[in-house]
């Protein structure tokens, strides 16, 4: 089931309605979140509901055991079986064929004729996401940084809690799982901020993005470039990656809000970053510190000497490219990322990231210094979208060749036109944010005025609603 | 135990939605009552690359031209032929008025109208040319004849009869998107027509730029099997539209051609026989019996349109046999 669709709406005003019905019995309602969120998943296909309820009762179980279990190597293998079973699920479904291809490829280019099937199997929407928020709660029971909970409901309803089940946030145990054995109070505050991130959301889908979509295919469709296409064609993609993608976790925000539960933000204004790693802070934040919190600190951080700091920074980033799917440019654009994680962390080693005092004509100079790290830090962004959008390494040499031949398209003008239109709304709402420093700035308003900006909006997307709802980019990993 | 509990009553979620949803109502509305006075201005949907064609054409048959050969037809109408080099190769400026295959000839016969009206006495030949393939089909009453009709009336047309089709023309979204959002933000087109012309007025602009034509960017092999023959239903709308000519002015049909390896080996004789008839359906003044009945595969995009070369050569083609035809 899509947010933008007519039936999640439908079916979201009969989880309302039937929460308030139900709001004297705790049991109950969570029962009504599991078989609301297995309805929401099976929706798309009841045949990978298994997977679902396997991840979780294979982390349930797994928790409890930890908490009997007081030898080591005992929770080594407790752990190590979680591992294993999810990201052998993972693997199977996401990368079996990938690499099995990747393989051959590489034995053949060496004279070893090596025959290969692939599987086919189709992608389970939002794997990535509960596999990796199943699997936190193992390494946080393991850790012994949480309690592992007794409750099969808690525990279902937490991976599979339908707002953030297929394209995150990734939420972390023990953030969500005690939402679900608390009484929770439902505020006007609440609802007014789960009506507006329902709406900002929406926006950001179904009018920025699914707008921006055309733009970005005619230039990525093509197999001839031009510089200034190519340019423009990276800003129309890496605004509706951001619009596609935060608009889905503003939704899915707002929605647990008003079912009374406390999600995570996802985003804070990740094209304001100054640097690359201000932009992780940013950017896809569940993934990112999920990556820091259980893999880069695994691989032992910044513990083992600043060589060993280096690679597993990029080793985690890497790796981080390659959960988004199984294909080459997602690795390179990883790869990419911890290159410039590297290069900003030995630049603030030597003290060369450090903006100049903030008074007098230094105070010029910080501003001067701030404008072109933010320059420096988009560059290196928006690069790296274009290596994430190609389909292929070949049209990533091509587009990259082209950035030289400044001939433009007769079309350049109309696309122009197109994206200023497109990109104003996003960056009038970023900069009221970025200014007060407020990622519910509108909300501060007076209240008919908040009506007002909020009636215009769906305005707009009544507008640009496509009949065929257009899926989520981040379904996809 | 409580599962949750909420600290408001029912008065507040009224209150909290109430302002969104006047506000929607307030622009619906306003939207209505603009159209009503005229306030907005008039109908342009180029929102896609059918749209933009009928727009073209249809602003075209409405405005003062200098076109004294009109020609008029289907897709392959429209594609074939260049009336930018017919005009010059002819002798006569020529506009192509060619639509969509789904656009049925009772349609046809008002964009005609249209044209004779804003330029009478002006026009001398109306060549009309149809693909076997629209002569097979004759379509009726396609949401693209709807469109046509309402963009010759200047009246809003929103294809799609669902519940949120039914609810846009309720909020009057469809004037929004008709009058102000199709003139002033240029769409982008898909696919190959996206990587050709860019976005619709860019298309637009070369519609104009060739007198009416254009070139079809896609290349997609032909399939299906050819087995034509003329509709039935053809032939009431072929007399309907032969009252629309005027009396001065002649009517030449003829039947745009197959690629040589889809029509098979028996096709030219079938074409033959067609053309006859349609032509006598028509009470045509001439047929183009002198063009080709299939082209080389090569020059075909797609077995219903030619590709650039195909029409440069086709476009020659017609021009000897209308020198041919109407010398006679």
């Amino acid at each position: 089931m899509l947010f933008n669709s007519a039936v999640f709406f439908q079916f979201f005003a009969a989880v309302l309605l039937l929460a308030w019905l139900m709001r004297g019995h705790r049991t109950a309602c969570n029962w009504l979140i599991v078989v609301a969120s297995y309805l929401f998943y099976g929706w798309w296909d009841w045949r990978f509901l298994g997977l679902l309820l396997f991840s979780s009762l294979l982390d349930f179980g797994l928790g409890l055991g930890l908490a009997r279990c007081q030898k080591p190597a005992g929770r080594k293998a407790l752990l190590a079986t979680s591992l294993i079973c999810n990201l052998g699920i993972l693997g199977l479904f996401k990368y079996h064929d990938f690499f099995a291809e990747s393989l051959a490829a590489v034995l053949n280019r060496l004279g070893v004729a090596v025959h290969y099937s692939t599987l086919g199997l189709v992608l389970p929407v939002g794997i990535s996401f509960y596999t990796f928020q199943s699997m936190s709660y193992t390494f946080d029971v393991y850790r012994g940084t949480m309690v592992p909970t007794r409750s099969l409901v808690h525990f279902l309803a937490f991976v599979s809690f339908f707002p953030q089940l297929v394209a995150g946030p990734i939420e972390r145990a023990a953030h969500l799982l005690p939402q679900f054995a608390q009484t929770r109070r439902i505020t006007v505050a609440m609802l007014e901020e789960g009506v507006w991130l329902l709406i900002w959301g929406l926006f950001k889908k179904v009018v920025l993005a699914d707008n921006l979509a055309p733009l970005v295919d005619l230039v990525y469709g093509g197999t001839e470039y031009q510089g200034p296409a190519v340019v423009l064609g990276t800003i129309a993609f890496g605004l509706q990656i951001y619009c596609d993608f935060s608009g889905y976790s503003d939704m899915a925000r707002g929605a647990a809000r008003l079912l009374g539960f406390d999600i995570m933000w996802n985003f804070r204004l990740p094209y304001t970053a100054t640097n690359l790693r201000d932009f992780w802070r940013r950017w896809h934040i569940s993934l990112s510190t999920w990556l820091r919190d259980y893999l880069y600190i695994s691989l032992g951080g910044n513990r083992r000497g600043p060589a060993r700091t280096y690679l597993n920074l990029w080793l985690t980033m890497l790796l981080g490219g390659l959960w988004h799917g199984a294909a080459w440019n997602f690795v390179l654009w990883g790869a990419w990322h911890g290159l410039g994680l590297m290069v900003h962390r030995l630049l603030s080693s030597l003290g060369l990231t450090q903006a100049p005092p903030a008074h007098g004509m230094a105070a010029r100079g910080s501003k001067l210094a701030r404008a072109a790290a933010w320059l420096g830090t988009m560059l290196c962004v928006f690069y790296g979208w274009l290596l994430f959008r190609a389909r292929s390494l070949d049209q990533i040499v091509c587009m990259t060749a082209a950035l030289t031949d400044w001939t433009a398209p007769v079309w350049l003008g109309s696309y122009a036109i197109n994206l200023v239109v497109l990109a104003m709304p996003l960056v009038l709402m970023q900069w009221w944010q970025h200014r007060t420093g407020d990622l519910l700035a509108p909300l501060r308003l007076r209240r008919w005025a908040v009506g007002l900006l909020e009636g215009l909006l769906v305005v707009a997307i009544l507008l640009f609603w496509e009949k065929a709802s257009v899926p989520f980019i981040y379904f996809q990993f | 135990m409580q599962s949750h509990c909420y600290e408001f009553g029912l008065r507040e979620p009224i209150r909290v939605l109430a302002v969104p949803v006047a506000v929607v109502a307030g622009f619906a509305a306003a939207m209505h009552a603009s159209a009503w006075f005229g306030w907005l201005p008039a109908p342009w949907p180029a929102l896609d690359v059918d749209r933009t064609v009928l727009v073209h054409q249809a602003h075209a048959a409405r405005s003062r031209q200098d076109a004294t050969v009109l020609l008029l037809g289907d897709s392959s109408c429209l594609m074939d032929v260049c009336a930018r080099t017919l005009s010059r190769a002819f002798g006569q400026p020529t506009l192509n008025l060619g639509t969509l295959s789904y656009v049925d000839l009772d349609t046809q016969a008002l964009l005609l109208r249209s044209y004779l009206h804003a330029n009478p006495g002006q026009v001398h030949t109306v060549v009309l040319l149809l693909h076997p393939e629209t002569m097979r089909l004759a379509p009726v009453d396609s949401w693209q004849s709807r469109a046509l009709r309402a963009m010759l009336e200047d009246r809003d047309y929103w294809p799609g009869d669902t519940t949120f089709d039914r609810l846009a023309r309720l909020l009057g979204l469809d004037r929004v998107h008709n009058r102000l959002l199709a003139r002033w933000l240029p769409r982008p087109l898909p696919g190959a027509w996206g990587r050709r012309y860019g976005f619709t007025a860019q298309l637009h602009h070369y519609l104009t730029a060739h007198r009416g034509s254009a070139v079809d960017p896609e290349t997609k092999p032909a399939s299906g099997r050819p087995e034509y023959r003329l509709a039935p239903e053809l032939r009431r709308a072929a007399g309907q539209f032969r009252h629309v000519i005027p009396a001065q002015t002649r009517l030449v049909a003829g039947i745009t051609p197959l690629p040589e390896g889809f029509a098979g080996v028996g096709y030219p004789q079938r074409y033959q026989s067609m053309l006859a008839d349609w032509g006598a359906w028509l009470q045509a003044d001439a047929v183009l019996t002198n063009l080709p009945a299939t082209l080389p595969d090569h020059w075909f995009a797609q077995k219903t349109h030619l590709n650039q070369a195909g029409q440069r050569a086709y476009t020659h083609m017609l021009a000897a046999a209308l020198r041919g035809t109407l010398s006679n």
